[in-house]
């Protein structure tokens, strides 16, 4: 499985570790982690859902395309948000539940990126006796690029 | 149909995603795939719990995997045309599960020229095997000059 024999993925395991609502600061900064994109993982990716597009797979197809190469899917960031976040982040935080998401999108990722994440909680609140976060992301390239932008509200484990 | 330009697009017209079948399988593949190991979508005993108010009672698919379908039926409308898929809003209305088969679909609302590009607005919205709505949204594309 490759990226996954690398990665925690019992997400019990430092759940102690991480912040709980009470504790989560909007405006500060979350600690994130550079995650080098690979083709396999990407591959990967397009499997789960699906994507089959030449873009994402054939070079010479790519090379004749406006992105010249091959590229990820605008939507991989859904991979670089836990690649690119360490274990103790509280987006893992068992129980955690998405209740949408937002992102632009500038350049695409490509294959053998290195990418960063800057990221924080952006605002909290109580609704309806649910515990939301609102989180913001920007993903970069090794240039400095912005590769996308996004912002998300999540309903916290209680 | 003939080839989609910012032109010939025109209020109302439809986009048909992909159908995907939601099995355990594929909910655990998404999980290698996007790292996100939530017990929300592994673990039966951890989900007869209450979520507040919540009780799921059994797995759900993750809700980015929604966005990943409406995400692809974008990319894959708008690539031929040589449009670039920028924006996607997307909320979670309800949970999918093991055995569901879901759609995403699209229906242009609006377009607009802008100083430097043209863009056009999408209503994005997933739907399981009973017509019910699960995920809506709204994803933007450029087309450019």
């Amino acid at each position: 499985m490759g990226q996954a024999d690398a990665f925690e993925t019992d997400f019990w395991k430092d759940a102690n570790l991480r912040k709980l609502w009470d504790d989560i600061v909007p405006g500060e900064p979350r600690k994130t982690i550079p995650y080098t994109l690979t083709q396999q993982a990407i591959a990967l990716y397009c499997k789960s859902v699906g994507e089959d597009h030449p873009v994402y797979f054939d070079e010479a197809y790519a090379r004749t395309t406006r992105y010249g190469g091959l590229i990820a899917p605008p939507s991989i960031h859904i991979l670089l948000m836990f690649s690119c976040t360490p274990a103790d982040d509280w987006m893992r935080s068992p129980g955690t539940v998405n209740a949408g998401q937002s992102w632009s999108y500038n350049i695409p990722a490509r294959p053998n990126d290195v990418i960063t994440l800057s990221a924080r909680a952006l605002d909290k609140f109580i609704k309806r006796e649910r515990l939301f976060v609102v989180h913001d992301n920007v993903f970069f390239n090794q240039h400095g690029d912005v590769i996308c932008s996004g912002r998300g509200w999540t309903i916290r484990p209680m | 149909m003939s080839a989609i330009t910012f032109e010939n697009l025109a209020e109302g017209d439809t986009i048909d995603g992909p159908k995907f079948e939601v099995s355990r399988e594929s909910i655990r593949l998404f999980c290698d795939a996007s790292l996100d190991y939530n017990p929300l979508h592994l673990d039966d005993d951890f989900m007869k719990g209450n979520f507040g108010k919540t009780n799921f009672g059994g797995i759900i698919m993750h809700g980015m995997n929604n966005f990943g379908l409406i995400s692809r039926m974008i990319t894959d409308w708008a690539y031929p045309a040589g449009a670039i898929h920028r924006r996607l809003e997307t909320r979670w209305v309800k949970p999918v599960r093991p055995g569901d088969t879901i759609q995403p679909t699209g229906l242009i609302k609006s377009k607009l020229a802008t100083a430097k590009s043209r863009w056009v607005l999408i209503d994005v919205m997933v739907r399981n095997q009973g017509g019910e709505k699960v995920a809506t949204g709204e994803a933007m594309v450029e087309f450019p000059r």
